[in-house]
């Protein structure tokens, strides 16, 4: 039955015909122009250094305890509604109460934080999206009723500059080089995955890409993945089990807890960044060895994130290599928003800090995100690699990846190692460093207290209420720019924050808006809150927006004004 | 102390004389109780206190002396805390610096993957034996290359291909892929949650839950992560999973994260799992639970492993009896069975929404996209949208995948052709490989573990077979691989398990290298399979295929297996 326009559900997100744009204008919406030449920064490495503990700002004492008691009031609430709701309103409860003699799918408990507290900005979270997630989104309306109980579309968008999309490197276009490659390869290659890569789903286009991602990442060979999650999710079980130990940072993501768990290590975390603690744990575990049995530890593995999604901070990588060759440890660095984002050249925190990537033992990375493909890779050396493809059950049972997205990786990294039109990698790496460091210098010279490491294109600004998220996110969405927030449990309890994620498609222009914008909602919000703690000079910064608009471009390429 | 009656505060003339107490306790407890007395009266309803405690000590000293000792007992149980932890840490040795230096130094961790060379001797085979389509994509007839470039082969005819009905060959589907590109770009650069979910994959998700009849439908961004997430987002520790024994190795390890207690029944049996369930069902009436447990039966539309197919009926009447949900994993059933390909329910006339209550399935098999999803209805779905971490923590798929699925789902809903064909394949190939068996020795030698619906054909040795040649049996080499998992060996090899493999290997390059048709092992891995299993052969085909290209190929094939076999 064809879907026809004119009968379509009110409560069904809409199909939208994009817009015929003349294709200036198109290019321009998915990666603005070079305004000035002055708008670059080439980030230099640290060459071995290592970096200075991240200072963390906290805000006046007034602020937590708003947040907790913002935080009881809704509990509070929350539990009074399902205890009468439950008795006098049953039918509205269908779905926690016990019916036909099954349990419910899940319990009043379980399910309390999702349904009091997160349905109430439901509004802010999964707002549907159309087109290429470039320098500008196009995020289709929608009308909340009863309290985001279900939306409405009226069929109408709304163009939004995008700080939300993990586009580092502004790869998300459908305009130019990796466009046009992606869709010769559809008509070469189709985008059938045919089967599991051991058994018919391996093509040339997949060794092409793993040849040029060990290259890039600077190992002897590489495999990918399907999925970003899934390579971590279904990696750790190929080589470790319960007589081996992982040692992990206690940020580090899902998809590495989940992998873990499957294997049946045992675990033990250390205190984010916390390099004296992960060394007083080693040494603790290899005297202790296995517990109950007391055996020594098959392997110890040491699992951290490059670039910490939430947080902003870089791992110590330096410190974390000479702990491994200490300790004869093995070290995982999880490159999933790293890798592209950061580095003189792009390549992720090795290239950072200015290591031999043969000093880590695997690599791991997702091609979400720089390079505006999907899909995950590992980089390890050669002998590794082949024992992991008899052992991985990713590539003996899942499905590959797809000609399309190959295609899209094999492209852009030739942008970026300046293979294809040489130069424009060299751009947009430089772009992003720069506005990268403008926002986040401009922000903290405002007054707000700002997370992560000077390079870092994730910029988590703190909001600490869980009231002022949801305002926060909508206010801004008024004003056309969107953002993400998070909470609890991505963050602790009394950090929600909101998430900028830098892209070199913004324009400096892109990013004055932003902070014209952010300075007027802080300060209604009151939002700023900075002490002076991880300020340069120990001051508390209050400047004025037309001064940071000033200044800031030219003083955010020094690093003396960046406390780590 | 009890001693001193209710006359303290004025020292210790009125002692009795027959319990001597030296006379410092004494001044020093009347000078305490002074002091406690002048603070607590100063305290607003102080007075209250001193006067309760003035009266336990002339009511009943006995209890006055009990309770202060457990003050006593208290604090200093408070205090002797941090030592406590000594017994906790009994284990732990009390070391000096030196000593801790000299077992780190003497620590030799195991090589971070198994290096064994002798290992590698024995598996390393198949990393050659990988085919490599060059060329171009995985149609019906492909360019092969083998153990890096030596050997090349072209115009293969491809039997081992999951893309099922090639729809996603189609020109209109092409264009789509190709308009979607051009308005979408590649990647959508972010999870779900956060502007990754465009409306596209909102539309995908109303396409799939209208085909499949159900409320709802969620997209993940792998088929093989789909299970194992789904699963534990509804389980918990004292939940019950009543799973087949022959379930692939996605649910295996979805069973593993599940928390749950888990039990097996015998695969298709419905006997068994009546009396199991029965028994369970018993057993959680006389533990008298303060409520009821989430339970499941999670089975496979089509069988991974053995292409069997589940005999939805009898477990509807089951689950619904028992009360139990039914999980079914429908990757290699959805665009299969069915006259137009809407899986398990359509092909025994049932309906989805009241047989299945959660469905997973693959885009990668018979659409011939990418992605999994789950269908069920609202509830359900919804919660996974906070709740499944494959779903919250990943990136959304990229657009032209989950538009050119709607459009192939699109086409099938209006044009069931290619599902028909398939069927008529599969039939041919399941045919062709049985027929006339009575005039050879086919059945000495082989088994066929598939259905006859099944578009993928699974062969494996007979058990008799397989003693004879190989030396072991399916219980044996379960029995060996499963110690060496317990005692977490590195080097997980069975070596009468690889001499089969590899015979079977020699089949597939026979079938290759003399007949230019690509047929496959199935790559299992004993290092993860916690079922019995053994080495299996692999045909599948596509309804890109003709038939008589199909049945001339299918007889090659059995005359490669019989020669094989008889000359072994």
């Amino acid at each position: 039955m064809p879907f026809k326009e004119d009968k379509r559900d009110p409560t069904h997100v809409p199909l939208i015909t994009p817009p015929n744009l003349p294709i200036e204008i198109k290019r321009e919406n998915e990666f603005g122009t070079l305004t000035s030449k002055t708008y670059l920064h080439q980030v230099k490495s640290f060459e071995g250094k290592e970096i200075p503990d991240p200072v963390i700002d906290t805000p006046p004492y007034y602020i937590s305890i708003i947040t907790y008691v913002n935080y009881l009031i809704l509990i509070i609430f929350g539990h009074v509604h399902d205890f009468l709701g439950i008795r006098f309103q049953k039918n509205k409860y269908t779905d926690l109460i016990e019916k036909d003699g099954m349990a419910p799918w899940y319990s009043v408990l379980e399910s309390f934080y999702v349904r009091r507290l997160k349905k109430r900005i439901d509004d802010c979270f999964s707002r549907p999206a159309t087109g290429v997630p470039g320098r500008f989104i196009t995020c289709i309306n929608r009308v909340s009723h009863k309290f985001n109980e279900y939306f409405t579309y009226p069929g109408t968008t709304r163009m939004c500059l995008n700080l939300s999309s993990y586009n580092y490197l502004g790869f998300a276009q459908s305009e130019g080089k990796c466009t046009d490659y992606a869709i010769k390869t559809v008509e070469k290659y189709g985008i059938n995955p045919g089967g599991p890569r051991t058994q018919i789903g391996t093509t040339d286009l997949h060794r092409e890409a793993e040849r040029l991602i060990a290259r890039f990442v600077g190992k002897e060979d590489a495999m990918l993945f399907s999925m970003g999650y899934g390579t971590n999710a279904n990696f750790f079980n190929a080589f470790l089990d319960s007589k081996c130990l992982i040692i992990s940072d206690e940020l580090n993501h899902t998809s590495i807890r989940t992998g873990v768990r499957l294997s049946g290590a045992t675990v033990r975390v250390f205190k984010h960044g916390d390099m004296k603690g992960l060394e007083k744990l080693i040494r603790e575990q290899i005297v202790l060895g296995q517990p109950k049995t007391n055996r020594p530890w098959k392997k110890i593995l040491i699992c951290v994130e490059g670039l910490f999604s939430m947080e902003g901070t870089l791992c110590n990588l330096p410190k974390l290599i000479e702990l491994k060759k200490k300790y004869k440890c093995y070290l995982y660095v999880d490159e999933a928003h790293s890798i592209g984002a950061i580095g003189p050249n792009g390549r992720g925190v090795c290239d950072l800090f200015g290591v031999d990537p043969n000093d880590i033992d695997i690599l791991m990375g997702t091609l979400t995100k720089s390079f505006g493909a999907a899909g995950g890779y590992i980089a390890c050396d050669k002998w590794i690699i082949d024992r992991l493809r008899l052992d991985l059950t990713t590539p003996n049972y899942a499905e590959p990846m797809p000609a399309p997205v190959l295609a899209q990786i094999i492209s852009s990294l030739k942008i970026i190692i300046g293979d294809i039109n040489p130069g424009e990698g060299q751009e947009r790496l430089q772009r992003i460093a720069f506005n990268s460091r403008y926002l986040r210098l401009g922000l903290q010279r405002l007054g707000f207290i700002v997370y992560g490491n000077a390079d870092s294109p994730v910029i988590p600004m703190l909001l600490y209420c869980p009231s002022k998220m949801p305002a926060f996110s909508r206010i801004m969405l008024q004003r056309n720019i969107a953002v993400v927030i998070v909470a609890y449990p991505a963050t602790p309890l009394i950090e929600s924050r909101v998430r900028f994620c830098m892209s070199a498609s913004l324009t400096k222009e892109d990013i004055d808006y932003v902070l014209r914008h952010v300075n007027e909602v802080g300060e209604m919000l009151n939002l700023k809150l900075n002490s002076g703690k991880s300020s340069w000079d120990g001051k508390v910064q209050r400047w004025d927006i037309e001064e940071v608009i000033k200044r800031t471009p030219e003083d955010c390429k020094d690093d003396k004004y960046f406390v780590c | 102390m009890n001693t001193a009656t209710n006359d303290t505060i004025t020292g210790a003339s009125v002692l009795p004389t027959s319990i001597p107490i030296p006379s410092f306790i004494v001044t020093t407890y009347s000078y305490i109780w002074y002091c406690f007395n002048v603070l607590l009266i100063k305290v607003p309803g102080g007075h209250y206190v001193v006067d309760y405690v003035k009266k336990s000590i002339n009511d009943d000293p006995y209890r006055t002396m009990i309770e202060i000792s457990l003050i006593l007992y208290g604090i200093y149980y408070y205090l002797s805390k941090p030592q406590k932890k000594k017994s906790l840490r009994s284990n732990k040795p009390d070391l000096s610096e030196q000593e801790i230096e000299l077992l780190i130094e003497e620590w030799v961790p195991e090589p971070l993957v198994n290096d064994s060379p002798l290992d590698m001797k024995k598996q390393g085979w198949r990393l050659e034996k990988i085919p490599i389509v060059l060329d171009g994509g995985i149609r019906s007839h492909i360019k092969v290359s083998r153990n890096n470039d030596n050997e090349i082969y072209d115009n293969v005819l491809n039997l081992s291909s999951n893309n099922f009905l090639n729809i996603c060959n189609s020109e209109r589907v092409i264009n789509k892929v190709k308009e979607t590109i051009k308005n979408y770009g590649v990647g959508a650069c972010g999870p779900a949650g956060f502007y990754g979910n465009q409306d596209v994959h909102y539309n995908l998700e109303y396409t799939l839950s209208r085909f499949f009849g159900t409320e709802s439908a969620v997209l993940y961004g792998q088929d093989f992560c789909v299970a194992p997430s789904v699963l534990s987002a509804f389980t918990k520790r004292g939940d019950v999973i009543v799973a087949d024994d022959q379930i692939s190795l996605s649910i295996q390890n979805a069973l593993q994260l599940s928390r749950s207690t888990v039990y097996y029944f015998e695969h298709n049996n419905m006997e068994s799992l009546d009396k199991l369930l029965s028994e369970l069902n018993a057993a959680e009436a006389r533990e008298n639970l303060p409520a009821i447990p989430r339970k499941f039966i999670v089975t496979e539309g089509i069988f991974h492993n053995s292409g069997d197919i589940a005999p939805l009926p009898d477990l509807v009447k089951l689950k619904l009896k028992h009360k139990f949900r039914l999980f079914v994993d429908e990757t290699f059933s959805i665009g299969v069975l069915g006259s137009h390909g809407r899986g398990l329910p359509e092909y025994f006339g049932l309906k989805r929404a009241d047989s299945i209550d959660v469905t997973i399935g693959s885009m990668a098999t018979a659409f011939g996209s990418s992605g999994g999803f789950t269908l069920g209805d609202h509830v359900m779905a919804y919660h996974q949208r906070i709740g499944s971490n494959a779903y919250c923590f990943s990136a959304s798929l990229p657009a032209y995948t989950v538009a050119s699925a709607s459009e192939i789902i699109d086409i099938m809903e209006n044009d069931n052709s290619e599902v028909t064909k398939l069927h008529r394949l599969s039939e041919i190939l399941h045919n062709t490989m049985t027929s006339d068996n009575e005039n050879n020795d086919l059945n000495k030698y082989v088994v066929i573990k598939s259905h006859k619906d099944s578009p993928v054909l699974h062969l494996e040795l007979t058990a008799q077979f397989r003693y004879n040649k190989f030396h072991y049996t399916k219980d044996e080499l379960y029995d060996t691989v499963s110690n060496l998992q317990k005692k977490c060996s590195s080097h997980i090899i069975f070596d009468p398990y690889e001499n089969e493999e590899k015979f079977l290997q020699a089949i597939v390059d026979e079938v290759l290298t003399k007949y230019n048709i690509l047929i496959t092992r199935n790559t299992f891995l004993v290092k993860h399979e916690t079922l019995p299993i053994v080495p299996s052969l692999k045909i599948s085909c596509t309804s890109e295929i003709s038939e008589e290209e199909l049945s001339h190929a299918v007889k090659q094939i059995k005359e490669t297996i019989l020669r094989l076999c008889s000359s072994l």
